[in-house]
């Protein structure tokens, strides 16, 4: 799908691109191409109308040099009719291409009998010359326009071409120059010399005209007349201005206008009867008679050879277009297939398979390049999870070990308070908090006998395992070695010397042990390095206890314990609590510190063992409000008598 | 915790800042091994700026002192900050140990 | 030029054309043997050479119409030598058409000839110059050179000079325009259906033109009619009604059909190899309409007023081209009347 989409777009955009590009630059070098062939054609086909003009021009000069010779000759003197006969003669044997030539006189001109006189020499169908006198009421020649028009101009003239029936329908023009006579100063008018000529070779000349393959030439009279054209059926029949007036085409009568006036240039012709499809004209004029000849070229045949070639070129273009589309297509292919292979191996990835092989790629480009850089990705993802895994794995097995400890831990320590119903002599009640990672904090009590109880807080200095072992050891110890009758100290010197043994870990616990006689309320206490618990008496306040200095057990061998004894009434208590107690932080890093805990204390108004406790523990919490624990909290309250019982013991 | 250590005379002195608790106990465990390996044996501990020590801390001391004896070396502690003291005398090891009140009396005593 | 030529070989020019005539009108009565003798033969002359100026007549003879008539019509070719008034004189032709103001003036000089049917009952005769030459009005002509036609075609323009008190140079005009076209005259005569659009198509535009219609000044004397001699009428005037009946179907026709009608002309042209074209036709057949029913009278078609007669007549007289006035009753024939009785 990526793969279309990329090949799509790419194809899309560098080939209208280069398509874009492409057409730019071939039509500005078609335009130019083709300007270039106007150009060209305009200076070939001046060239060539101007060639024919000349040439067609010679032939007419032949038949005017005669005309006019013999005209200045007319004028210098009164003629002889031998004399005009044989002029006529002359001139009309003089040139092939003249048919014939007549010199015509004004009334009486001649001579004083003839009112009409016009001699005329002519070439007959056989080549033969003759001649003849023409003028009659019914050939009245002097209105005629080869005689009038010359006589009013004053001048030289070529006729209109006309059909010349008797012949055989030949074209014909006729040429006439007026000649006059000198008498008393001014200039009289005699008459007209005229001279006709078939305009076959005319006709001829023209249309042998070698415009290059399909243009035509033609040839235009004073009046827009064709006198030759390739399609006869115009000839003489129409002007060039009845041919725009059938095809209401008002440029095409403009050009007209411009051809009869003199004009020259090349125009474009729109389809019209002169040329059908679109077409160029070149027009030049014959200054001698006053036509105008034109050539035709058909834009088609112009153009046909830039036209090919433009083809051709349009469909290499195309080719080449093609084939870069293919190539472009490949090329996509190529990029998006590593990529493709990339995506599926990444897929498969993402679904946790990572040792999915990633497809080897050798090129040194950003394929490559991505490709290695998602390998070590991978390798990286790899560890990364390995290590993760296994990190979580230990860390899961430490916990549950933790989980293991604490349970140990938890499993040691006395859970069941005597209720004060029991006994009536005390009260004990203990709660340990442990910390998040286990504090190695213990407490324990037992009764020695009926009338003794003993009890003992402690503090392990590690924490962990190591401690929750140590102070299982600890207490197992103690309770051991704690027999009626022995000291508090003894206890301790008995468990210090026990855990020195062996000890290379040097793992030492404070602790505070006591033992209370049940019946006096006297307590003997001893000391390892432990702090001081609180005595509440019932009626004459709260103290701290003094105790005896003692090193931590565990700590040195020989060390020495002193055992201290105090006077318990009923009703007084004895709270034994850890430093997890005091050394509790706040948020705010405020330590809870014995002042706290001697206040929360004193302004307690628990009586029970527990009450006391459990509002001391609520305390230390609060205080805490979501710090994390960082060691055990332990809180030991014992309680000598029943709070409300009597004052003396029974 | 900041440790600091340097030859003073024969002594190798530890100069302790901060806290010292279960975390940066063995940073101080660290420092004194490195003065061992040196050959010394004569060590001063100053605790001018030790603000706080727990079981764990006192447990890497006792550590330290009980491979100084039985190498033959000595340690002493000097300018116990109050808290510290208490600490100490209340687990006995402020009789255990040799504790002046300032590094000058330290390095003169031992 | 080669008129001498035409002139010399007249006569056998005259049969080669007729022989081309004749051919196709043989081809048409082999179908109709039976009624061949039933058929009069008559012979018809233009008074030039072909064209839609004529192309009723043409009309009627394609389309059967003198046939229908029990007509057998030679249908002859007109043109320069072949006068109608001589045509008829000599017996070249039965029919032919001709000017009102010739056939007055030859009626005048004694001629026997007779009007059956006035064809064009309006004129197309018009005075053009180029804008350049700067006549606006008609006294502008004075003294200026204008071409006009031979003496019966004279009669208009004279009158209207005449009328406007110019006094011009007159140089004659031949059938041809190009002594105007090349600047040789500063006015020319020439007919709105015919010379006018030969100037337009010579590359003059009309915006270049000042036209003088001479009808739109006063002048309208009718044209074309149709004449015989005065004993073809008194041997077989049924004959010729019938060939005026005919005739002016032809016209109806041509009008109805104008493009069957050029076709017909073209061949007719074609066959005389005139130099013209179909465009041209198509202009002259197309003005031809107003001049034959004209849109202001409820005279039936070939119809000669008298009133009309009168002031062409009186008009001959001013100019001195006749002396008298010939009766209108003798010279005209009304066989449109006639049919519908």
């Amino acid at each position: 799908m990526k793969n279309r989409g990329l090949a799509f777009k790419l194809v899309a955009l560098i080939l209208s691109g280069t398509a874009a590009v492409f057409l730019t630059a071939f039509s500005y070098y078609y335009r130019c191409s083709e300007k270039s062939v106007m150009a060209n054609v305009e200076k070939n086909t001046r060239n060539l109308a101007h060639s024919t003009v000349h040439e067609i021009e010679t032939v007419l000069m032949g038949v005017e040099k005669p005309a006019r010779n013999f005209a200045t000759l007319l004028s210098m003197g009164r003629q002889e009719t031998d004399d005009v006969a044989r002029y006529t003669e002359c001139i009309s044997s003089s040139n092939p291409e003249i048919f014939g030539t007549a010199i015509s006189f004004e009334p009486y001109a001649m001579d004083r009998q003839s009112y009409y006189f016009l001699d005329y020499c002519y070439r007959e169908a056989d080549g033969r010359l003759a001649r003849t006198r023409l003028g009659s009421d019914s050939y009245d020649y002097f209105t005629l326009d080869w005689y009038q028009i010359p006589k009013v101009l004053d001048r030289a003239t070529w006729s209109e071409p006309y059909f010349d029936e008797g012949g055989g329908n030949i074209m014909m023009a006729t040429f006439s120059v007026p000649f006059y006579r000198e008498m008393d100063g001014t200039r009289e008018f005699q008459g007209i010399i005229c001279v006709d000529i078939s305009l076959l070779w005319l006709k001829n000349i023209v249309s042998a005209l070698k415009v290059y393959q399909t243009g035509h030439a033609f040839l235009i009279s004073r009046n827009g007349t064709f006198i030759t054209h390739p399609y006869s059926s115009l000839i003489m029949g129409h002007t060039v201005f009845s041919v725009a007036e059938g095809s209401g085409d008002d440029s095409l009568r403009r050009i007209g206008q411009d051809m009869i006036r003199g004009g020259e240039g090349l125009v474009a012709l729109e389809g019209n009867p002169l040329s059908r499809a679109r077409a160029w004209m070149y027009y030049a004029p014959m200054s001698s008679t006053g036509w105008s000849l034109a050539i035709v070229i058909p834009e088609d045949e112009l153009y046909s050879d830039i036209r090919r070639l433009g083809r051709q070129v349009i469909l290499i273009g195309l080719g080449g277009l093609l084939l870069m589309s293919v190539l472009i297509v490949v090329i996509a292919n190529r990029i998006t297939k590593p990529l493709r292979s990339l995506a599926c191996s990444t897929v498969d990835i993402a679904r946790g398979n990572l040792d999915t092989e990633l497809p080897g790629i050798r090129t040194g480009d950003e394929i490559g390049r991505l490709t290695a850089s998602f390998a070590s990705m991978r390798v990286a993802l790899k560890e990364y999870i390995t290590n993760l895994t296994e990190t979580t794995a230990a860390k899961e097995k430490y916990e549950s070990e933790l989980k293991i400890a604490r349970s140990i831990q938890m499993s040691f320590l006395p859970k069941r308070f005597p209720p004060i119903a029991e006994k009536g002599n005390f009260e004990i009640f203990a709660r340990l908090e442990p910390a998040r990672e286990i504090g190695g904090d213990l407490y324990d009590f037992s009764l020695l006998d009926d009338d003794h109880i003993f009890f003992a807080v402690g503090d392990v200095s590690d924490k962990g395992i190591p401690a929750a072992l140590f102070m299982a050891v600890v207490k197992t110890l103690m309770k051991g070695i704690a027999e009626a009758g022995m000291e508090p100290s003894e206890i301790l010197k008995k468990t210090n010397v026990e855990l020195c043994r062996d000890n290379d870990s040097m793992m030492f616990v404070t602790v505070f042990c006591g033992v209370l006689d049940l019946k006096t309320g006297s307590l003997r206490y001893s000391n390892a390095g432990h702090d001081p618990p609180i005595i509440i008496r019932r009626d004459r306040g709260t103290e701290w206890l003094a105790v005896p200095d003692g090193l931590v057990l565990g700590a040195m061998e020989e060390s020495d314990y002193e055992t201290k004894e105090i006077e318990l009434r009923p009703g007084d208590k004895i709270l034994v609590y850890t430093d997890g107690v005091t050394e509790a932080m706040s948020p705010g890093k405020e330590l809870y510190s014995e002042v706290r805990l001697m206040e929360a204390v004193k302004s307690s108004s628990s009586d029970s063992a527990e009450k006391l406790t459990l509002e001391i523990m609520d305390a230390v919490v609060e205080f805490a409000s979501g710090a994390p624990q960082s060691d055990d909290i332990t809180v030991l309250a014992l309680t000598f008598g029943s709070p409300k019982g009597p004052l003396v013991a029974q | 915790m900041e440790i600091e250590r340097y030859k003073q005379d024969r002594f190798c002195v530890i100069q302790v800042k901060g806290r010292m608790d279960a975390v940066s106990a063995p940073e101080f465990e660290t420092a004194c091994a490195k003065c061992m390996e040196q050959g010394d044996t004569a060590f001063v501990v100053d605790l001018a700026g030790l603000e706080y020590i727990s079981s764990a801390g006192l447990r890497a001391m006792l550590v330290v002192a009980k491979k100084l004896k039985s190498n033959n070396g000595s340690i002493s502690f000097c300018s116990l900050t109050p808290t510290v003291e208490r600490v100490f005398s209340i687990s006995g090891f402020r009789s255990m140990f040799s504790v002046h009140d300032s590094l000058t009396k330290a390095l003169a005593n031992s | 030029m080669l008129l001498w030529l035409r002139a010399m070989h007249r006569a056998v020019f005259i049969t080669l054309l007729l022989s081309t005539v004749a051919l196709p009108l043989m081809s048409l009565t082999g179908g109709a043997e039976l009624h061949a003798k039933d058929l009069e033969k008559i012979s018809f002359i233009p008074q030039w050479e072909p064209q839609a100026q004529f192309a009723g007549y043409y009309v009627a003879y394609e389309k059967g119409l003198y046939k229908a008539q029990g007509l057998e019509v030679t249908m002859l070719r007109g043109g320069p030598g072949k006068p109608s008034a001589g045509m008829l004189a000599g017996g070249g032709a039965d029919f032919a058409t001709m000017f009102l103001s010739t056939g007055i003036q030859e009626r005048a000089r004694g001629a026997p000839l007779i009007n059956i049917a006035q064809v064009m009952r309006r004129s197309g005769f018009l005075l053009i110059t180029r804008k350049s030459s700067g006549i606006d009005t008609p006294r502008d002509m004075e003294g200026k050179k204008i071409g006009l036609w031979g003496a019966e075609l004279r009669l208009q323009p004279t009158a209207f000079l005449k009328k406007y008190d110019v006094h011009v140079k007159i140089v004659p005009q031949c059938y041809t325009i190009n002594l105007f076209l090349r600047g040789g005259v500063d006015i020319a005569s020439a007919m709105l259906y015919n010379e006018y659009h030969t100037v337009l198509n010579a590359g003059v535009n009309p915006e270049d033109l000042v036209v003088f219609s001479l009808a739109d000044y006063g002048i309208n004397f009718p044209e074309d009619g149709l004449y015989c001699l005065e004993k073809t009428y008194k041997q077989n005037p049924a004959t010729c009604c019938r060939f005026v009946l005919a005739s002016l179907q032809g016209w109806k026709y041509a009008f109805e059909h104008p493009e069957e009608a050029l076709d017909i002309v073209m061949k007719y042209v074609n066959e005389a190899n005139i130099a013209t074209n179909r465009q041209h036709q198509k202009w002259m057949l197309d003005h031809m309409r107003e001049l034959i029913y004209p849109s202001d009278t409820i005279t039936p078609a070939g119809e000669l007023s008298e009133s009309d007669y009168t002031a062409v007549a009186r008009e001959l007289k001013a100019g001195g081209l006749i002396d008298g006035i010939p009766s209108f009753s003798d010279f005209f024939v009304n066989c449109v009347r006639a049919d519908e009785k």
